[in-house]
């Protein structure tokens, strides 16, 4: 075996591995900020390894090149997504937290919560 | 007209790549296509610059530029490790919060690529930017400490001084 399929293999059990971490924080973790966190795991490190690693798979100008940037348009589209959900849920008072002992937002909102 | 032609270019070279191989039909459709999006959309693509500089300055920015491309990956790694951790203890313990961290950047697209790049790194999650105080709200999934320059240096230095060089 080529050490360019080990690489590939590599990188893909890596990103696969970081997904299934993801899909157990999102179950396990209490509100709806800290599951937030959780899932900008998977779209970070596990979908940009993916896509690095079935660019090195294939091999080819064309395909690589394309590849790579559905990997970069997945680290554009992702922190925009994240920070509209997370800043929507605290603004419209969907899930407000409760019981946190630091919140300097509340101040900034003029909120006492 | 240097910011429609450089928008054109980047869209025309950005369809070939999606068209997956270069032949003369594929290069007429392109470049309608590109002169389309360019004459209506140019202006959000790339920014006019004020002042001039020499070019090796741009050489310069470029190199840190692709510099920086690892460490991103090194920080974001080591942090979605963190997070993993808190994943397998039994009963999930750590301490969330919103903090108020203030930055010196004054530039808007390196105060934007700043929120992104927070937001990105897992762990950290850019709310709100509060343009009067120039501080952004940020939410931490383990607050560790509330002194203001000890937060700084642990959400925010390690990239801040990469943008501000970057982006001035």
């Amino acid at each position: 075996m080529p050490i360019r399929l080990i690489a590939a293999y590599f990188l893909m059990i890596t990103g696969s591995a970081f997904a299934i971490v993801t899909v157990l924080g999102l179950l396990r973790f209490p509100d709806v900020y800290t599951r937030i966190h959780a899932g900008a795991v998977v779209l970070t490190i596990s979908a940009v390894l993916v896509t690095m690693g079935t660019a090195i798979y294939v091999w080819d100008f064309f395909l690589s090149a394309k590849i790579i940037l559905i990997g970069i348009f997945f680290l554009f589209s992702n922190p925009m997504a994240t920070h509209a959900i997370a800043r929507a849920s605290y603004k419209r008072e969907i899930a407000l937290p409760k019981e946190y002992e630091i919140d300097a937002y509340s101040d900034y909102l003029g909120r006492d919560v | 007209m240097l910011q429609k032609f450089s928008a054109f270019i980047f869209l025309l070279i950005v369809w070939f790549i999606f068209a997956g191989r270069i032949t003369v039909d594929v290069l007429i459709i392109g470049s309608a296509a590109s002169l389309l999006v360019t004459l209506f959309f140019s202006d959000m693509l790339f920014r006019e610059v004020h002042r001039k500089l020499p070019w090796y300055h741009y050489l310069r920015k470029l190199a840190l530029l692709l510099l920086f491309i690892p460490v991103f990956f090194y920080e974001a790694i080591t942090a979605a490790l963190k997070v993993s951790k808190h994943v397998f203890e039994k009963n999930p313990s750590f301490n969330p919060g919103i903090v108020k961290v203030k930055t010196e950047l004054t530039d808007i697209t390196g105060l934007s690529l700043l929120a992104n790049l927070i937001t990105l790194t897992p762990g950290t999650l850019t709310l709100d930017y509060d343009r009067s105080e120039s501080a952004y709200y940020i939410h931490w999934i383990d607050v560790e400490t509330v002194e203001e320059a000890e937060m700084k240096k642990k959400i925010i230095a390690r990239f801040e001084r990469w943008v501000g060089v970057i982006f001035r």
